[in-house]
């Protein structure tokens, strides 16, 4: 280790302070080994050991040439442990092999002038030898100004003085007493001074016993860092100087440029010389990591973060999904229905979305239980989807015709569908000779094993889904009586029904409610009506009438649901069950702590004058009446006026009454010879209403004419059923037991237009028009209700009210 | 249950139908008509579409999800009704 001897200036104090511990450091080398007795302390020969401790002083010395050789020892490893414990005055330094490497001193200050300076300081006589050996000291180690004794002392005080070294106390504080007086020898003599090395000396006797003064003074003030400040107060002092120095410079500044006193000059800095290090440390592992995080996954784990603060929000659109799921749980029948079919699954998968609305989870390691899965509603939803959805795929061309949407041909099956074609074209081009008769094309049945056999008497849609149609199943007449059927049949699944009610006895009469559109009254052939809410899948009536007391004795053959706009009372607005059974009454029922009923009309026997009827001749003969009435088989209410409806008996009389008079009939009509089965008004016409009965005919009637204005009759066959068309004024449907006819009273008033054969052994028992389309519903007697479609039928533009009543007025005019 | 049975029974008997099968979330067949290595095939197949259309209909709009999905071929079609534990596959011949 190198000691650089360097002349500074006073900041060569911090690095004295420095330097102090490296001797230090030396001092604890264990090759070197210091004797106590040799330790020394470096102190600052401004301080001058007096005469009498010249011992001391000259043991300083050799401490410090001891020091010295310690400092030498560092480089040449060589330490002549004589030169350590026996003061010389000539040092020495011999390495390994014995040569002399005795360091020269770095710097030879001119002894003489030093001498005088230091004349002063050195008082002892000493040797020139220990001069020089006092200066090479000096240089080899950096010097140190008063205080640095002072500092010394502070690093040894702690321990490594001994008391012993009083002497040397003695001594430093003498030393630093002059200091004070000679700063600035001291300031110049910094280059040259040298640390004393402090003596310890043995504790002798004789020294014991002396007094020992003890000087304590201030130190010199250590400035160990001084940056001038650059900036200066006004206020100060110097305010004024370093003002006017500042002015100077900038007019410097200001001349420097273009005057040739100031030159330009570039100087190249040094760098500093760099250095690579390395390291080494262990090698760090690394793992890839990859995850996909896609829209729904972030919205995912978002929502279930936030599931306690986000579920109320989550909570209302469950609840108003959930509302919308309720309602088309029922097969969808209060929705309204796009005319698409294909539409069906998007409507029904709206309700299944309930299912996916919880976020998307892996699943987990949990099997839920084959059984649990198959028995959850969640698949039979969906088993309700599929099967509608295998369905449509079936019948999609038939539906799409019933929807009278084009019917488009399967490109993949197009082998198959040319044979069709075929035919088709065979048809048109038939047909091509005039315009295109009217035909009906049978679309599809609606029957499944439960209802074949059955014989079809009542149809209804219903009033807010004209998709849902409901069927009555119940034999007409008296025998071979079995439990009945009330099937609901979606358009969507014409293999099975949606609802499935069976009842005790045959069902004669259905209607669906207009005002709550699930409610579906049903009459039966024991006289029992019940009412049954189609939307939930109960199988049971919702209200019965077997224990009202009025209830019908006989066949209920016809309810309606009526809406009384016009009511006297109160109570007697909305709507209400009116009935006509068999037993001659015709009741109004309505909900008062159960069901009950008031009779708005009793069908009294009117004597027939007109006509000879055996069963009337039999009455007047014997007059022993089974019934003072006459049993009512149907009945209409006027379309506008629902004071007004009409009755028609078994006797073959049509009866207007009023709900206001229920003793009298306001009008008979008295024209058929048989029971008549259907009554109804036209719904275009108000004054116009036909009725059919089994005498073979159906009969046209003018409200104010007592006698029928036209009749049609084209078999002799008992016509079962007779329905207005709901598009064409002119229209009507008719069915009796071999064949069902359509009627165009625009095209021909004697012959029915279309006319279509029941399959053989099958008799057709029940019409219905479907009010959208261009479709019949026809009901038999084997429990199918097949669907036609009404083709090239052109009745003419709008509803013919106008052509309906000019014929009515023609065939007046031609009667009269 | 009986229902169920029943429905199940009927769409097997429709007109077309080629194959039912139910499968649950791992993969195993719970009801099949088919033979075991085309209701494997078809269950895993169909999985992986169902889950890529799932994921395809989600990132749209998160707040969405897949309800079924028919796959229209020319020779039949596939209808999927996927679900969280189960997955019901309906392969029809609808031109029949």
């Amino acid at each position: 280790m190198n000691i650089y001897n360097i002349s500074i200036p006073r900041y060569s104090r911090r690095h004295n302070t420095i330097k102090m511990s490296i001797p230090t450091a030396k001092l604890k080398k264990p090759t070197l080994k210091v004797t106590p007795s040799s330790r020394a302390m470096n102190i600052s020969t401004s301080g001058i050991l007096r005469l009498n401790r010249s011992a001391t002083y000259a043991r300083s010395i050799n401490a410090s040439v001891s020091r010295k050789s310690f400092c030498l020892a560092a480089d040449s490893k060589i330490l002549e442990k004589s030169s350590v414990q026996t003061p010389k005055h000539t040092i020495q330094v011999l390495d390994e092999n014995g040569k002399d490497v005795t360091p020269r001193p770095v710097y030879q200050p001119d002894p003489a002038a030093v001498q005088s300076k230091h004349s002063k300081i050195f008082a002892s006589d000493t040797s020139g030898g220990t001069m020089s050996d006092f200066y090479s000291t000096t240089y080899q180690t950096t010097t140190n100004a008063s205080f640095a004794g002072a500092f010394t002392r502070s690093l040894f005080g702690s321990g490594s003085v001994s008391i012993g070294s009083q002497s040397i106390m003695e001594s430093m504080s003498e030393e630093i007493e002059d200091p004070s007086s000679k700063r600035d020898n001291s300031i110049s003599l910094s280059d040259v001074q040298v640390k004393r090395e402090e003596v310890k000396e043995l504790i002798q006797e004789e020294m014991l016993d002396d007094m020992v003064d003890l000087y304590l003074v201030e130190s010199d003030t250590l400035c160990l860092l001084d940056m001038p400040a650059i900036s200066v107060s006004v206020d100060s002092m110097e305010a004024e100087s370093v003002k006017e120095r500042n002015s100077r410079y900038t007019e410097l500044c200001k001349n420097r440029t273009g005057n040739d006193k100031y030159m330009g000059r570039s100087m190249q800095t040094f760098n500093g010389a760099s250095k690579t290090k390395e390291v080494q440390s262990e090698a760090i592992t690394m793992a890839d990591a990859a995850t996909i995080a896609n829209n729904w996954d972030m919205y995912d784990s978002f929502c279930s973060a936030g599931q306690g603060e986000v579920d109320l929000s989550t909570d209302t659109d469950k609840a108003s999904i959930a509302e919308m799921i309720h309602q088309n749980h029922g097969p969808t029948r209060t929705m309204e229905r796009t005319m698409s079919v294909i539409s069906s699954s998007t409507i029904v998968s709206s309700s299944s979305s309930r299912m996916e609305m919880e976020p998307f989870v892996v699943p987990s390691e949990s099997k839920p239980d084959p059984e649990l899965i198959l028995q959850s509603e969640e698949f039979q939803q969906h088993l309700f989807v599929m099967e509608r959805i295998i369905l449509e795929n079936i019948y999609q061309p038939k539906l799409a015709a019933y929807r009278q949407l084009p019917t488009l041909e399967d490109p993949d099956s197009m082998p198959k569908a040319v044979p069709m074609v075929v035919s088709r074209r065979e048809e048109s081009s038939l047909d091509e000779e005039g315009p295109p008769t009217p035909a009906l094309e049978r679309l599809w049945s609606f029957s499944c094993e439960l209802t074949t056999g059955r014989n079809v008497s009542s149809m209804a849609w219903n009033k807010r889904n004209p998709d849902l149609l409901a069927v009555g199943y119940g034999q007409f007449a008296f025998k071979d009586q079995k439990p009945g059927l009330v099937c609901c049949w979606s358009l969507k699944n014409p293999s099975w029904p949606e609802r499935i009610f069976t009842c005790q006895s045959g069902v004669t009469a259905l209607d669906f409610s207009a005002s709550s559109a699930s409610m579906l009254a049903v009459g039966m052939h024991d006289g029992t009506i019940a009412t049954y809410n189609v939307q939930s899948r109960e199988k049971t009536p919702v209200i019965d009438s077997s224990d009202c007391v009025h209830k019908h004795t006989s066949p209920v053959w016809q309810v309606r649901w009526i809406n009384h706009e016009r009511a006297l009372s109160g109570e007697d607005k909305g709507e209400a069950l009116i009935s006509v059974s068999a037993d001659g009454r015709i009741s109004k029922w309505f909900l008062r702590k159960g069901l009950d009923c008031i009779d708005l009309m009793k069908l009294k026997r009117t004597r027939n004058d007109r006509f000879k009827r055996q069963v009337g001749e039999k009455e007047r003969k014997s007059e022993a009446l089974i019934s003072r009435q006459a049993p009512g088989l149907c009945f209409d209410f006027h379309p506008t006026d629902s004071n007004i409806y009409l009755a028609g008996t078994e006797e073959g009389h049509i009866h207007k009454c009023s709900c206001s008079y229920n003793e009298q009939f306001l009008e008979t009509y008295q024209a058929h010879k048989g029971p008549l089965y259907r009554i109804t008004w036209s719904p275009f016409c108000s004054d116009v209403f036909l009725s059919c009965s089994s005498d073979w005919t159906i009969q046209l009637w003018r409200q104010d004419l007592f006698t029928p204005v036209l009749g049609f009759m084209s078999t002799q066959r008992a016509v079962y059923d007779v329905m207005w068309s709901p598009k064409w004024a002119t229209v009507f449907g008719a069915v009796n037991e071999g064949r069902m006819e359509i009627w165009d009273l625009g095209a021909s008033i004697l012959d029915p237009t279309i006319v279509n054969p029941a399959s053989p052994g099958v008799k057709l028992t029940s019409l219905l028009f479907a009010t959208e389309t261009d479709c019949v519903l026809v009901g038999d007697s084997d429990g199918q209700v097949s669907v036609y479609q009404l083709k090239n039928f052109t009745a003419g533009e709008g509803t013919q009210v106008g052509t309906l009543e000019d014929i009515i007025g023609s065939t007046l005019a031609s009667q009269l | 249950m009986a229902e169920v049975e029943e429905t199940l029974k009927r769409i097997q008997t429709h007109e077309g139908v080629i194959g039912t099968i139910v499968v649950n979330a791992e993969g195993i067949p719970i009801r099949t008509t088919l033979d075991n290595s085309t209701t494997v095939q078809y269950a895993g197949l169909l999985h992986q579409l169902t889950m890529k259309a799932r994921s395809t209909v989600r990132d749209i709009d998160p707040q969405n999800d897949l309800t079924f999905l028919r796959i229209r071929s020319k020779k039949h079609e596939i209808m999927v009704a996927p679900d969280k534990e189960y997955m019901l596959i309906v392969i029809q011949n609808p031109s029949e």
